[in-house]
């Protein structure tokens, strides 16, 4: 459902040429629930912007649910980012200004939902993530674990096939952390493909498959101290 | 895709800028368009046509000197060499030059006697040729006879019985009557001298272009035994020029007296009205430098906004915004300040002319007035919006991954 083959990406800045991922392979099947992890500037999150089409890429192929995106202009990749994708950040970036509301009601108005459908969306998945009772409330008046479970209804709201977190438990305690990481798990049996990076390999054993990133390449391993061993 | 209610909520979320861009506007408008209302009247009356052949058209001054001048002799010669000159159509002795900010006024009234009020109306004091010349259109009664034409000394002295009043001045005297039906009526100058009217012209504006009454005049068939007078001169087209050199030398032959004061009733209208022209061109700095201002302070707010809000904006792309959504997000926001500003200026706009009507004496605003502007703010908003806006699509969505 996610397949990317021999994907290169360069940052090229005046002075240096930073290869962020070099010949970066992976498969991701329909209902998975992958945890990355990897040192620092590895290129977990530039593999994670790629994959959900908010970064463009130098050389090699990535298909999307069967769909070659690589050729997409900027509209498409929109749409498609849209539908099929749903993001989670560590900063949970909630939009300060909007309600909790308004937060998840922004992909929704991007779809093009009528009011009816977004308001029923908007209703659910707050109802999931167990903040219904806040949807007036602004980002600000929320603790932190509260608002990154708004930051993934938000991105629970348009249904997408696909989550895509990034270091969603990064800014929490850890018992914050194992709820979110809970809550992540529930998503995925309801049939929700999700891709995390984490740095925690406590949470990352409770996913469903593991893959470590260095120097810009892939290395798999399933059991975390075979993970420990790359990483020391 | 509209977002006008989170817009909105958002904007009252952050309400000082957009607060101060919106009365900015507010006040912007109501100068504006007050401006470009006294604009449009000031050259409107500018354009006011005075009833004579301006373009064609001059005067010149005769001063005489010593006792022996012979005053009458001087004049009627005067006039016959002039009105024989080839391109000349028609020349006369006149006390006073239309718009030309001096001349002299009297009251006319329809009942004799000191206790009735008399319209005031502008003196012009001509023989029978003067209808040619100033080219007025007699559109009632009939023009003065040459027997009609009387000396009036230096001293002064009592009305002639005849006169021609414009159609305005009947129209002023006779409310109820058509201004033909004006003709043969009787009307006393100086409260009791009585006048009949036996024509009516057209169109005659009096020597004062800020007077109310004028467009009340009145031609006296007179010509006037002063040492010093005036000729006018109609040409034909083309030839005004050329003419007012020869006239010039023709009177400057005779050495008992000063010729002096020449000018083309162009210059006059020009001169009459260089109040107006420079109030207009204050008004137009005013407006351009008040619409700059203005523009800048919304490209200023637009594009603080937009750069406060780069990370939120990397969000709503992560998130599935097109370019279009984030330009339209930012042009709905400002039609939205702008929006409001402009109603505020509708208010003050009618307010300000309302303040303007009582002390400048300028006719209240047209409500087309107050639409358009209403229009051109939004228009003028919009535009200014447009820069910082499309900054902001350039914004890539993985800012939202890639800034803490
Ligand atoms: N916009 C950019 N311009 C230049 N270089 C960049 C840019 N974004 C990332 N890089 C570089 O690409 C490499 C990979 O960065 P990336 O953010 O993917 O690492 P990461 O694995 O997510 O690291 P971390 O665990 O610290 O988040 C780094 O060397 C980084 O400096
Ligand atoms: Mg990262």
């Amino acid at each position: 459902m996610l397949t990317m083959t021999n994907v290169k990406k360069v940052f090229r800045t005046d002075l240096v040429e930073t290869h962020a991922l070099r010949d970066f392979n992976l498969q991701v099947d329909e209902g998975e629930f992958v945890a990355v992890t990897g040192p620092s500037g590895s290129g977990k999150t530039t593999f994670l912007n790629i994959a959900g089409m908010l970064e463009t890429f130098n050389e090699g192929t990535y298909q999307l649910d069967g769909e070659d995106v690589s050729h997409l202009n900027d509209n498409q990749r929109s749409k498609l980012r849209n539908e099929k994708i749903g993001f989670i950040f560590q900063s949970y970036n909630l939009i300060p200004d909007l309600s909790l509301f308004d937060n998840v009601d922004v992909p929704l108005r991007y779809r093009g939902f009528d009011a009816k459908e977004r308001k029923k969306r908007i209703e659910e998945s707050l109802d999931i993530v167990g903040l219904a009772n806040r949807m007036k409330h602004l980002p600000s008046q929320l603790s932190g674990g509260q608002q990154q479970r708004v930051a993934i209804a938000r991105a629970l709201a348009g249904n997408p096939r696909f989550l895509l977190a990034d270091e969603p438990t990064g800014n929490l305690d850890s018992a914050m952390a194992q709820s979110v990481m809970e809550l992540l798990k529930e998503i995925n049996k309801k049939g929700t493909t999700i891709v995390m990076v984490t740095h925690d390999p406590q949470l990352a054993t409770q996913a469903t498959r593991n893959i470590f990133v260095k120097d810009g390449q892939v290395s798999e391993i399933n059991d975390v101290v075979a993970m420990h061993v790359a990483n020391g | 895709m509209l977002e006008l209610g989170p817009i909105f909520r958002a904007l009252l979320r952050n309400k000082i800028g957009a607060i101060l861009i919106a009365v900015q506007i507010a006040f912007t408008m109501a100068i504006i368009v007050n401006a470009v209302f006294i604009i449009y009247d000031r050259s409107q009356q500018t354009k006011r046509p005075s009833g004579i052949d301006e373009a064609n058209t001059f005067f010149i001054s005769s001063s005489g000197f010593g006792d022996d001048f012979d005053i009458k002799g001087t004049i009627t010669q005067d006039l016959e060499a002039i009105r024989a000159l080839p391109g000349v159509i028609d020349a006369i002795q006149i006390n006073a030059i239309p718009i030309s900010g001096s001349g002299s006024s009297m009251g006319l009234q329809t009942k004799p006697g000191a206790e009735h009020d008399g319209t005031g109306v502008a003196v012009y004091m001509v023989d029978e040729h003067g209808i040619k010349a100033l080219d007025l259109e007699l559109i009632a009664g009939e023009n003065f006879a040459k027997s009609d034409i009387r000396w009036r000394g230096p001293a002064g002295s009592k009305w002639p019985a005849k006169v021609i009043v414009t159609e305005a001045m009947a129209k002023r005297l006779f409310p109820d009557l058509s201004y033909s039906e004006a003709v043969g009526k009787t009307v006393y100058i100086n409260d009791v001298e009585p006048m009949i009217i036996t024509g009516i012209i057209d169109k005659l504006q009096a020597p004062w272009v800020g007077w109310d009454n004028l467009d009340n005049a009145m031609l006296s068939p007179e010509k006037m035994e002063f040492q010093s007078t005036r000729y006018l001169i109609r040409t034909v087209p083309g030839m005004r020029d050329q003419l007012m050199k020869t006239v010039e030398e023709l009177l400057a032959e005779n050495k008992s007296r000063v010729v002096d004061g020449m000018r083309s009733i162009d210059y006059v209208r020009e001169r009459s009205y260089r109040g107006n022209t420079a109030m207009i061109k204050i008004l137009t700095t005013v407006i351009v430098t008040l619409t700059i201002v203005t523009s800048l302070g919304i490209v200023g707010l637009a594009s603080f906004s937009v750069n406060r809000r780069k990370k939120q904006i990397g969000i709503r792309r992560a998130l599935g915004a097109t370019k279009a959504d984030i330009l339209s997000y930012f042009m709905v926001e400002n039609f939205l300040i702008s929006a409001s500003g402009v109603v505020l200026g509708a208010v003050l706009t009618v307010a300000l002319n309302m303040l303007l009507v009582s002390a400048l004496s300028i006719p209240p605003l047209d409500w087309f007035y107050i639409l358009a502007g209403m229009l051109v703010l939004c228009l003028v908003g919009q535009a200014a919006v447009f820069g910082p806006a499309k900054k902001a699509t350039e914004i890539a969505p993985a800012t939202a991954t890639r800034t803490v």
